[in-house]
């Protein structure tokens, strides 16, 4: 492990190479490159979580922490770390200060894993417009946790405008035990009775207040095409906010399952004793790892947020975002950044020509005339960085690639053999 | 038609939940059951995986009660359990646990299963479905076999299924596993019966399924034209354990080559099946099973052995002669290696080298595919002097991956090529999260689904196979090896003979 002060994001590459070099054969193949966002309160939280999930799928883990954006000067700490605290992987912890958070895809961007999907996971209070967060534009897939807001249908109904294909909450992932658990019991109703099982009517008792339960909800709703609510419980429910489900089934027949309060539920339907099931609470880690295991848009998501929040037409929207540039310090864009070249250049970075994303970046040359220079010394490294020899500012052309040098030196010298 | 709304096709969170049924093991005292089958019952329950009505029933000889029953079951899961102990999952599982107590001649007994099968039915609601697991030799199949028929528990209907779980040996050569077959499939129909071969299970042999078919990159590559030779290992450190009376009568080519290593094989040479059904990867396996030649040469290309005292990871280890329960003058053979052939226009010509043996350096079974030497090299001869052939070795256990061996430069001035090995590994926490071999095997029981699962007539196909080999044995001594040795010399000169060499795994 290997933290820099007030260093560079071309320190950093080179830091990561220097460290896969002497590290051993200790990563096994890189199936994403996943970016936590995440406030310095929650930092070991999401670094718990992000490890155990790296653990089920091999990635890059990069933890931005963006502090005092206020900060006169901008600079950037970071961690190196290769198979250590953060699992069998790669790491690195930055700490981003003043104008640099901002502009965090300046350092990112050079880090990520060659050609893998970028899966960003926002363990802090997720922008409301998330294309104004040029990480949530370069990622393929975006993870926000809508039960972390203190008004948690506001977020929902947040989440929902702003949606695009490719987007999930850690509150739906939340729900996937009580769905599964939902799906099977109308499976053993189907598979006494024979024959199809309707879903005239549903409710459920829990906190009206959850997203997760107003996820069950528009899931419900949204696959039995009936209104379902969240109905106020006096009894406490657990973290996914529900106490009870109960299905009214054709042939006038209901299920309902109820929770136990011992990690598990009560199944009750017509010709079986009651059962129980396993209902544990899941861990951070837990739900994370079951983000990451598929990084296609979730249509059955979309069509219960949809359906919770009445916000329409989710799934047609484009899965791609352009960036908006958004200064906190400016909300009101009054002093001009708030332009279109900024949002071109943002979008670039992600579908445009590979070579031109970091010149077109306008965003970066307005507000932190320090970090496109570091960036640009970035690339280089990438490329050919165990030939430069800690050169500052050494800007050598671009036709002498590293590869060029050895291999024209090789073959005369077989000859002479 | 959708029988239940809320199952999506485009909604792949929710895992697939086998109906309401219970699981009867027979011989659920036994080490197969508590080290293996109580622990992967409860991992599925654990992971939510068990339907919302199950039960487990075991029947053994021992008296017991329900209680003590339901004790050593969680002692047993819970010691050997994968994932995280929870009490509260435990005892959920525990109120649907019963026993039946008596012999496996016993009608009294068996009459009391059917009974207690009849009565979970109502009481806990697992609507008549049942999976029978023999955890027994294979030797009481038949008294088992006939009571179930008795007592009608083994027959489908239309709105209840039965299966039965059979483990390996099946059988100790064709006539016997016909027998066999012939007797399971008379009481079970055919498509109910699953015959677990839990080399199947793991995530590696899905992978190479997934490696072949769902890539561009291996297929136009994955035949005679390029690929020289291929060898498939088998190697166990440990010897044989308690079982000596087991091993005496079966040895490593019925106990190992028959069904692991002919199944690895059938994978490796099989064509893309039609689609990814349990129907036409079977359908496939049985082509290429047909196709296998055995070398007329057998005293070159088929060798045995059998290990001697040696040395093994820092420890003296006694040899197989010498082992408790042994006859001391046995010819049971510990090792067994033999040259295959695939007659088929795909693998024509192409030598399949497998090995299986116990007290090898170490465990290791891994699929390798050598590929032929480059037609032509631009290079001095002294340039490529180190350079090996080509191979991509499929790595089952341990360390779950893929491994591709290929030439390149060594640095400097020179033009030098040698051999590295480019490694893709699941990481550690990758394999420990995919499930353990018995409880997806387990799991696809209760779903019904049989892509896992060799057919009886791929069973007696590998016999065809063995049943040769058997007899080219019979009466002979196999060759000894040291303890700690990868096989004996014969071995190393059967590849020799064609100017190959083993792979050091």
């Amino acid at each position: 492990m290997t933290t820099l002060w007030d260093t560079t994001g071309s320190a950093v590459v080179k830091e990561l190479a220097a460290q896969r070099r002497t590290g051993g054969a200790v990563l096994s193949g890189v199936a994403l490159t996943l970016v936590v966002v995440a406030d310095e309160s929650r930092v070991d939280e999401a670094e718990e979580a992000a490890t155990i999930a790296a653990e089920q799928h091999p990635c890059r883990l990069l933890v931005v922490v963006r502090r005092q954006i206020e900060a006169p000067v901008p600079r950037l700490d970071a961690e190196v770390l290769i198979g250590g605290r953060l699992g069998p992987g790669e790491a690195v912890v930055m700490r981003m200060y003043g104008r640099l958070a901002l502009h965090a895809e300046s350092v990112v961007l050079p880090l990520l894993a060659a050609d893998a999907p970028v899966v960003g996971w926002w363990h802090a209070a997720p922008p409301e417009r998330m294309s104004t967060d040029a990480l949530a534009v370069i990622s393929d897939r975006r993870i926000t946790d809508s039960a972390m807001a203190q008004d948690q249908r506001k977020a929902l109904r947040t989440r929902a405008e702003d949606y695009a294909p490719g987007d999930t909450d850690l509150a739906w992932t939340r729900s996937t035990s009580w769905r599964a658990t939902l799906t099977s019991t109308l499976d053993s109703v189907a598979g006494r009775r024979g024959e199809p099982v309707i879903v005239g009517a549903a409710s459920i008792e829990g906190d009206p207040g959850s997203a997760t339960a107003q996820l069950i909800a528009g899931w419900l709703s949204s696959r039995c095409g009936c209104a379902v609510g969240v109905v106020e419980t006096t009894r406490t429910p657990g973290p996914s906010g529900v106490d009870s489900v109960v299905l009214q089934l054709d042939q006038d027949e209901q299920v309902r399952i109820q929770v136990d309060r011992r990690g598990g539920a009560v199944i009750s339907q017509p010709f079986r004793p009651d059962s129980t099931v396993a209902l544990p609470d899941r861990s951070l880690g837990d739900l994370l790892g079951e983000e990451l295991r598929r990084l296609d848009p979730d249509e059955p998501f979309s069509d219960a947020l949809e359906a919770a929040t009445g916000v329409s037409g989710l799934s047609d929207r484009s899965p791609v975002r352009e960036h908006v540039w958004f200064d906190p310090a400016d909300p009101e864009g009054t002093n001009g950044h708030g332009n279109g070249h900024g949002s071109a250049g943002g979008s670039r970075t992600r579908k445009g020509p590979a070579g031109k994303a970091p010149a077109g970046h306008a965003t970066a040359r307005h507000t932190a005339p320090t970090v496109p220079a570091d960036s640009a010394d970035a690339d280089e490294v990438a490329e050919a960085g165990e030939h430069d020899e800690g050169g500052t500012g050494v800007t050598r052309p671009t036709s002498t690639r590293s590869g060029a040098g050895p291999s024209r030196s090789g073959s005369p010298a077989r000859k002479r053999l | 038609m959708i029988t239940n709304p809320l199952r999506d096709p485009r909604d792949r969170r929710l895992p697939r939940v086998p109906e309401p049924c219970a699981l009867v093991v027979f011989g659920i005292t036994g080490d197969l059951a508590r080290k293996k089958l109580l622990p992967a019952i409860y991992d599925l329950a654990n992971r939510g995986l068990l339907p919302t009505n199950f039960a487990l029933l075991g029947f053994a000889r021992r008296d017991w009660a329900d209680q003590d029953f339901a004790e050593l079951s969680r002692d047993a899961a819970r010691e050997h359990s994968r994932t995280p102990w929870r009490e509260e999952v435990w005892e959920q599982l525990a109120s649907s646990v019963k026993f039946v107590q008596g012999s496996f001649d016993d009608d009294n007994a068996f009459d009391e299963l059917a009974a207690t099968l009849g009565e979970l039915e109502g009481s806990h609601g697992i609507g008549g479905n049942a999976a029978f697991y023999l955890s027994i030799p294979p030797s009481m199949f038949p008294t088992v076999l006939k009571q179930m028929q008795r007592t009608r528990m083994a027959e489908s209907t239309s709105d209840r299924w039965r299966r039965v779980v059979v483990e390996k040996p099946f059988g100790h050569d064709l006539a016997s596993s016909r027998e066999l077959n012939a007797l399971v499939d008379s009481v079970f129909s055919p498509d109910d019966v699953f015959r677990i071969d839990h080399y199947l299970g793991k995530e590696t042999v899905q992978n190479l399924m997934a490696l072949r078919f769902a890539n561009e990159l291996f297929e136009p590559v994955w035949n005679g034209h390029h690929v020289d030779s291929v060898q498939i290992t088998m190697a166990e450190d440990v010897g044989i354990g308690g079982r000596a009376g087991f091993y005496e009568k079966t040895g490593a080519a019925r106990d190992v080559l028959q069904n692991h290593l002919l199944q690895l094989l059938a994978l490796t040479a099989m064509e893309e099946p039609v689609e990814f059904s349990a129907e036409e990867i079977r359908t496939e396996k049985l082509k290429v099973l047909r196709a296998i030649s055995l070398p007329e040469d057998l005293r070159t290309f088929a060798v045995r052995g059998q290990y001697e005292q040696g040395w093994l990871a820092g420890q003296r280890a006694i040899g197989y002669r010498q082992e408790e329960g042994v006859d001391p003058s046995s010819t049971t053979e510990t090792y067994a290696a033999v040259r295959l052939g695939v007659e088929t226009r795909r693998w024509a010509g192409v030598p399949f080298y497998l090995r299986t043996g116990k007290r090898l350096p170490r465990r290791v079974t891994e699929i390798a595919l050598i590929f032929k030497r480059a037609p032509h090299l631009p290079f001095a001869d002294t340039d490529t002097e180190e350079l090996g052939n080509n191979q991509l070795v499929v790595r089952v256990q341990p360390d779950e991956g893929v491994t591709l061996k290929f030439g390149s430069k060594v640095p400097g001035s020179v033009m030098e090529v040698r051999d590295v090995a480019m490694d893709f590994l699941y990481g550690e926490q990758f394999t420990e999260a995919s499930p353990e071999a018995y409880e997806r095997l387990l799991l696809d029981v209760l779903l019904g689904d049989a892509t896992l699962f060799p057919r009886n007539t791929e069973v007696e196909a590998s016999w065809t196979v063995i049943d040769p080999l058997e007899d080219f044995w019979e009466g002979t001594t196999p060759y000894s090896y040291r303890a700690g040795e990868w096989g004996p010399r014969a071995a190393e000169e059967m590849l020799a003979a064609e100017g190959r060499r083993w792979r050091r795994p």
